[in-house]
């Protein structure tokens, strides 16, 4: 049996680029607005046409957690996401050259790494996507709701060849 | 990492001299302009005198961000470029979407005032703090879509965001434009040429910072349940679906589809022009909110064939298909996409460009321009191909028509001469929207004394129509009846034009975009004047919130009136005064100049101006503490 994993459900076709997200991330874990200090981003692939959030998937195999020389990156066992003890952090930037998304980043501001925690099982931005672009729901985790997520982006793609 | 929202800051440029510097906005001056629009009136008024010439050194540009921009507050990206219009020699604002406004106040600066004229192309570069004039002589002549390529690789950063112009704004097309990230465009009144007058090739913002409100949760709250409540309007929803080409359907039922140079109000095949047909035949690809937004209204398309060009880019508005495509006899939905594709990659207004180009073939059809003329176009009505190898030459002043044209529609028809102007859909230099004015009378009168000519895009009056309850809710709490809620009514006009001035320029102040609160309402003077007062930390009620858009008004106005403006230019274009709707349920309708006159009698003695001049009195400019900035244009009273 898989490995119980938490994760937001993206559906990159219809993410408006609004970046309501970001500015709710930014609120909840920082009290002010600021896409830069967001979890999620949103980045615009305009030649396609589409837009695509990142954010830390909590992947079972998590490159960030072994590449991190003090122990700070890691798999909770209350909320199954990957994490950062902040202050065990050095801010030495090897977990983001380990994530293959680059869902994980330093802002200039900051001193340690900032990753997803989902809001310790309520992430605070799901709810802010009116357009179903992103969704939470830890009952139908996660395989199911992605392969149509990205059926559709796939099927977007080889209609617009 | 963050600042608060009430600490307004400006950016100045003086491009002659190559020196920025920094400057804050008074506390007491964010309360009374309420920020956007306002702080931009303010500035301009002050700033220049009057008779500058529009493309000389000594105009001015005030960029300016929402004072809500970069919050959750709902559609509230929307930035202002304010400046002396080249086209009109009079007031221009323009207001933009996209992403551009968010970042700059990301980046710690609310306001860009550029002033002076650079030696060469130059490209602004703000970094945060860290402020750049540089060279753009690489850039001068791209196309607004390569610039932005150009200018994120050569700053080695994707996330920067742009302004930038194209070759008409640098080749001072009295229509051109500055696009703004990508799909946005600032359009009227030549406000790119401005910029190209200033050797400005593009503005490039990186902001890495954050902003903070007064009461951040309680703000954080409200604005989220304004955020619902607009995204539930089913408004929003038909914006959502079909973007705002789809009320195409809905205006050839009511007879207002400006078509053949405003000469009829139906065209053969107008579905093709809707945003339904984009939807059902496949051409949508995507849709794009601008900063913040929960309606999502702009298009993403492609085209299928490929006849007339490749296309995977922003979607054609309802403006522009109505003045690219029905005013020039156009309905291929194909070639309506690559012409939108070229106004936006080259600079310029659609709505200008589309008129311009309609009334040259009016005056085509009618014999007076010909081949010879037209430098060897075949100007028929529904020409596609023609229209597309003229907005080439329009952007780039290339051969002698297009030289003529590029000046608007008001220049070439003096020109030209032959009654021409008759059918010049212009009014004080700018080209009317395609809005038909003659069947809705609010509209009629916003439009005639609209400060920068005639559109709805300094305020807009839609709640006459009395489609929802909601609009005619908000006729009854202006008039006291929702009966008025009836477009062809010229009673109560004018307090139903001067609420939707308030509201609009209240909205644009905030940085709303206007559809939240003129076109669906779930953004209203209530819910803007407690956010504005959460955000800032400054108590404001919805009285103080709708003298603040009073304001803005009143001062754009005394800004014309010192251009020697007075009542007789506001007038509508001749053909909307003279000649009646020709068929469908308007048939015989007309706006003329009588009844304009009674209009203009009831908003002028509202507003308390001098009714024989439309010049505000002085009364009025010190009720709205407005005697110190504009007292030198008023009239005794």
């Amino acid at each position: 049996m898989e490995a119980e994993i938490l994760n937001l459900t993206l559906d990159v076709a219809k993410c408006t680029a609004c970046r309501a997200c970001e500015l709710a991330c930014s609120f909840a874990k920082e009290g002010f607005f600021s896409p830069s200090l967001s979890r999620i981003r949103i980045m615009q692939a305009h030649e396609a046409g589409l837009n695509v959030p990142i954010v830390c998937v909590n992947c079972a195999s998590a490159p960030c957690i072994p590449a991190c020389p003090t122990g700070a990156v890691y798999r909770d066992r209350t909320v199954p996401v990957v994490r950062i003890r902040e202050e065990e952090c050095i801010g030495c930037g090897e977990c983001i050259r380990a994530c293959p998304f680059g869902a994980v980043d330093r802002p200039q501001c900051k001193e340690v790494a900032l990753m997803c925690d989902l809001c310790d099982g309520n992430p605070a931005c799901a709810p802010e996507c009116i357009y179903g672009a992103l969704t939470f729901d830890p009952k139908r985790q996660p395989a199911e709701a992605k392969r149509w997520a990205t059926a559709k982006v796939i099927a977007a793609r080889v209609r617009e060849k | 990492m963050s600042r608060p929202i009430s600490q307004q800051r400006i950016l100045n440029v003086d491009l002659t001299q190559r020196r920025t510097w920094a400057e804050k906005v008074a506390q007491d001056d964010l309360v009374k302009y309420l920020g956007g629009r306002g702080i931009a009136a303010k500035l301009l008024y002050e700033r220049t005198r009057g008779g500058v010439d529009p493309l000389g050194s000594d105009n001015v540009m005030v960029f300016a961000t929402g004072a809500l921009t970069g919050t959750n507050a709902p559609s509230s990206g929307r930035s202002s470029v304010t400046c002396k219009s080249p086209a009109t020699g009079l007031y221009l604002k323009v207001s933009v979407g996209g992403h551009v406004g968010a970042e700059l106040r990301y980046a710690g600066w609310d306001y860009v005032v550029v002033s002076g004229t650079a030696s060469g192309p130059v490209y602004l570069w703000i970094d945060d703090e860290h402020v750049e004039i540089r060279d753009a002589r690489h850039l001068w002549g791209r196309g607004t879509r390569e610039t932005d390529d150009l200018l994120k690789a050569e700053l080695g950063d994707e996330a920067i965001r742009t302004a930038v112009i194209g070759p008409a704004g640098e080749n001072r097309v009295l229509f051109s434009c500055i696009m703004v990230t990508r799909y946005n465009s600032a359009s009227r009144g030549g406000v790119g040429a401005v910029m190209g007058s200033k050797n400005l090739k593009a503005i490039a913002v990186r902001g890495r910072g954050g902003l903070s409100c007064a009461s951040g949760k309680e703000y954080y709250a409200l604005a989220g349940q304004m955020r619902r409540k607009l995204a539930a309007d089913s408004g929003s929803e038909s914006l959502y679906n079909w973007g705002t080409s789809g009320s195409i359907p809905g205006l050839d039922e009511m007879g207002m589809l400006a078509a053949y140079n405003f000469s009829r109000v139906a065209i053969d095949h107008s579905e093709r022009l809707s945003g339904q047909y984009l939807l059902d035949q496949g051409y949508l690809i995507g849709r794009e909110s601008c900063f913040g937004c929960s309606t999502a209204c702009h298009r993403y398309v492609r085209t299928l064939t490929d006849e007339w060009g490749r296309v995977r880019d922003a979607g054609p508005e309802l403006e522009t298909v109505l003045s690219l495509g029905a005013e020039c006899g156009i309905t291929d939905t194909e070639a309506l996409l690559v012409a939108n594709r070229l106004c936006n990659d080259l600079g310029m207004d659609t709505i200008s460009a589309g008129h311009v180009i309609s009334w040259a073939m009016e005056t085509y059809e009618r014999g007076i321009l010909d081949k010879e003329s037209t430098d060897g176009l075949d100007l028929r009505f529904g020409n596609a191909g023609a229209q597309h190898t003229l907005l080439n030459r329009l952007a780039r002043r290339e051969g002698a028509f297009a030289d003529l044209l590029a000046n608007g529609t008001r220049h070439a028809s003096q020109e030209v001469g032959r009654d021409s102007g008759t059918w010049a859909i212009q009014a004080k230099g700018l080209e009317q929207s395609a809005v038909d004015t003659r069947a809705a009378k609010s509209y009629a009168l916003a439009f005639a004394v609209n400060p920068r000519g005639p559109d709805h895009l300094m305020t807009e009056t839609f709640a006459e129509f009395g489609f929802t309850q909601e609009s005619r809710d908000v006729i009854r709490e202006i008039t006291g009846d929702e009966a008025y809620a009836n477009p062809r009514l010229t009673e109560k006009r004018a307090d139903i034009v001067r609420w939707h001035e308030d509201v609009y320029g209240a909205s644009e102040a905030l940085g709303f975009c206007v559809f939240t609160s003129t076109a669906a309402f779930a953004v209203n003077p209530r819910n803007m004047a407690q956010l504005f007062s959460l955000g800032m930390g400054v108590p404001l009620d919805e009285k103080q919130l709708m003298l603040g858009g009073r304001r803005m008004v009143t001062i754009e106005r005394c800004f014309n009136v010192r251009e020697g403006a007075r009542r007789q230019d506001d007038v509508l274009p001749w053909r909307m005064m003279n000649e009646k709707v020709p068929t469908g349920t308007n048939a015989g309708m007309l706006t003329d100049q009588a009844m304009l006159d009674g209009l203009l009698d009831q908003y002028y003695a509202l507003h308390g101006w001098d009714v024989a001049t439309a010049v505000p009195l002085r009364s009025t400019l010190a009720r709205l503490g407005l005697a110190e900035l504009c007292g030198d244009v008023a009239l005794e009273g």
